[in-house]
C-alpha cells in the first residue's frame, strides 16, 4: 500500500491505496465515484477518461500512485449546485446521450478540447474524439451538442438551463 | 485485476540505475504506460516492480538548438512532440507522424521513447525518426552508448536493451532540419487503429529516405535514392526491402500494394 494524496474536482482526499490499483478503480470502487466507467479496461474506448493536471487521460491505464499530486477532473464535477453545465445541457437537448455509458469520458474529452480550441470544427471535433467510442448515437447528436455548447448552430440555443 | 508489484517512482536518474543494477531482470520501466499497462492486464508480463521514470527531473526535457537538433527526455509524451513550435518548424514529418498514434488521451500518456522501446514492427513514431538518422542515447551504471535507431531493433519487440539499463534520450540531428517529408499510415478505420502498414518519406539535400512499418519484424529504414529516381524503381526498391505478412490487419499483397500507392502519393506531395 501507498498513500496518495489527489485533489479531486477541488477535493483534497488522502488514502492508502494498493500499488497495482489502476486510477479508474480507485475512483470507482476505493471512492465511490461511479461516474467515470470502465467498458475495455485497455485504452480502446474512452468511457474511463477523466481530466488529470488539465490533461484527458484514459484513467484505466494510470496507476492510483502515478496521481499521487495530481488535480482531477471528473464527470461528478461537471454539474454545480445541481445545475448541468452548458456542455451537458447541450447533450441533452440534442440528444447525445441515449444509454450514456460512453457520455461521462465523452464529456470530459470535449472539455479538455474546447478548453485549448473554444470553437473546434465538425473535422476536429470528429479527430479530438477518436477516443471515445459511442455504441448509440452515431456520433452526429453528439457532434451537433459540441457545435450548439460552442454557439456554432444556426438554430439558436434555447439551451434548457442558460 | 493487474498482478501484484511494488511501484516505485525514483527522484533521481542515480537512484534508477542502482535500481536497475541490482532487479533489472524483475522489474518494468513505467513511461505513460499505455502499452506496459495493458500488457500487465493481459496477463503477458507479470513484473514484480514498477519503476515509474516521470518523477526525475529533467526527463522531460524536450530541446531544439540548431547546431545541436532536437533533444527528447524518457517523459516527453507525443502530444508534446506534436504541439511543439520548433518540432513542427524544424522536423515536420515528426509532427505528421505524431498526429496518427492512437487517440487524443493515449497521446496524452503515451511517450515517443515509450513508442521506440516497444519495439513494435507498427510503432508509428519510427519510420519517420529512422528517416532523420535519429540516435538513442542508453544508460547503465556503467556507462552510457549512443546507437543510431536503426541499429536498435533486433526483432519484433526486441532491441539492443539491456536488463539494466534505460534510453535516456532521443536525439535527432540538425542535418535535416526543414527538410520535406510525409507519412501516410493505412487503418482498418478512420478512428484510432494501429497501422496496417505505413510509409515515411523525407526528401533531404541529396536523396530520398523511406521508412516502413508494419511491414517486416522490425520498421525498415530504404536510404540512398537518388532523387532523380522514377516512382517505380523507388517503389520496387521499397518492395525489395520489406517482407510483409498476411494477418488479422490486412494481407501481404495488400501491404505491398498500398505502399506503393504511398510511395507515389508522397512523391507527388514531395517533388
Ligand atoms: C488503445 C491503444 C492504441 C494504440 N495505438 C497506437 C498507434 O496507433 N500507434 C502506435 O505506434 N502505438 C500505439 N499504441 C501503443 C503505445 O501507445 C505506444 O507505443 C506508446 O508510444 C508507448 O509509450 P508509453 O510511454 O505508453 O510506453 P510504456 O507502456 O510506458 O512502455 C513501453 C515499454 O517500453 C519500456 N520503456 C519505456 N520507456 C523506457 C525507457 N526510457 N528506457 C527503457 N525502457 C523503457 C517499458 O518498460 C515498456 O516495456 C497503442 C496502445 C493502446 C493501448
Ligand atoms: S475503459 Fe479505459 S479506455 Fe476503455
Ligand atoms: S450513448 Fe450509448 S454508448 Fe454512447
Amino acid at each position: 500500500m501507498v498513500k496518495i494524496k489527489v485533489k479531486i474536482n477541488g477535493e483534497t482526499y488522502i488514502r492508502e491505496v494498493e500499488e497495482n490499483r489502476t486510477l479508474l478503480h480507485f475512483l470507482r470502487e476505493d471512492l465511490g465515484l461511479t461516474g467515470t466507467k470502465e467498458g475495455c479496461g485497455a485504452g480502446e474506448c474512452g468511457a474511463c477518461t477523466i481530466i488529470m493536471n488539465g490533461k484527458s487521460v484514459n484513467s484505466c491505464l494510470v496507476l492510483a500512485p502515478e496521481a499521487d499530486g495530481a488535480a482531477i477532473e471528473t464527470i461528478e464535477g461537471e454539474a454545480k449546485q445541481g445545475k448541468l453545465s452548458k456542455l451537458q445541457q447541450a447533450f441533452d437537448k440534442h440528444h447525445a446521450v441515449q444509454c450514456g455509458f460512453c457520455t461521462p469520458g465523452m464529456i470530459m474529452t470535449i472539455k479538455e478540447l474546447l478548453a485549448k480550441n473554444p470553437k473546434p470544427t465538425e473535422e476536429e471535433i470528429r479527430q479530438g474524439i477518436e477516443g471515445n467510442f459511442c455504441r448509440c448515437t452515431g456520433y452526429q447528436q453528439i457532434i451537433e451538442a459540441v457545435q450548439d455548447a460552442t454557439g456554432q448552430r444556426k438554430e439558436k440555443g434555447d439551451l434548457k438551463y442558460v | 485485476m493487474l498482478c501484484e508489484f511494488t511501484y516505485l517512482a525514483p527522484k533521481k536518474e542515480k537512484e534508477l540505475l542502482d535500481i536497475l543494477t541490482e532487479k533489472g531482470p524483475e522489474l518494468k520501466l513505467l513511461a505513460g504506460g499505455t502499452d506496459l499497462l495493458a500488457n500487465i492486464r493481459l496477463g503477458v508480463i507479470t513484473p514484480t516492480i514498477v519503476v515509474d521514470l516521470k518523477k526525475i527531473p529533467g526527463y522531460n526535457v524536450l530541446r531544439f538548438d540548431k547546431k545541436a537538433g532536437l533533444e527528447v527526455g524518457p517523459a516527453v509524451t507525443i502530444n508534446q512532440l506534436k504541439d511543439h513550435p520548433d518540432v513542427k518548424k524544424n522536423y515536420h514529418i515528426l509532427t505528421i507522424a505524431a498526429e496518427h498514434l492512437a487517440s487524443h488521451q493515449l497521446r496524452n500518456r503515451a511517450t515517443v521513447i515509450g513508442n521506440i522501446v516497444n519495439a513494435s514492427p507498427s510503432a508509428d513514431m519510427v519510420p519517420a525518426l529512422l528517416c532523420l538518422e535519429a540516435s538513442v542515447v542508453i544508460v547503465s551504471k556503467e556507462g552510457e552508448r549512443t546507437v543510431p535507431l536503426k541499429e536498435f531493433f533486433t526483432g519484433v519487440k526486441k532491441t539492443v536493451l539491456r536488463p539494466e539499463e534505460i534510453l535516456s534520450q532521443l536525439l535527432v540531428p540538425e542535418k535535416h532540419t526543414r527538410a520535406k517529408g510525409g507519412f501516410f499510415k493505412l487503418k482498418r478505420i478512420q478512428g484510432h487503429d494501429l497501422g496496417v502498414v505505413g510509409v515515411a518519406l523525407l526528401k533531404t539535400k541529396d536523396e530520398y529516405k523511406c521508412g516502413i512499418s508494419s511491414a517486416a519484424p522490425t520498421p525498415v529504414l530504404v536510404e540512398g535514392i537518388p532523387l532523380n529516381t522514377p516512382a517505380k524503381k523507388i517503389i520496387d526498391k521499397v518492395l525489395g526491402a520489406i517482407t510483409p505478412i498476411d494477418d488479422i490487419r490486412g494481407s501481404k499483397d495488400y501491404r505491398n500494394f498500398m505502399v506503393g500507392v504511398y510511395i507515389k502519393r508522397l512523391l507527388e506531395e514531395l517533388r
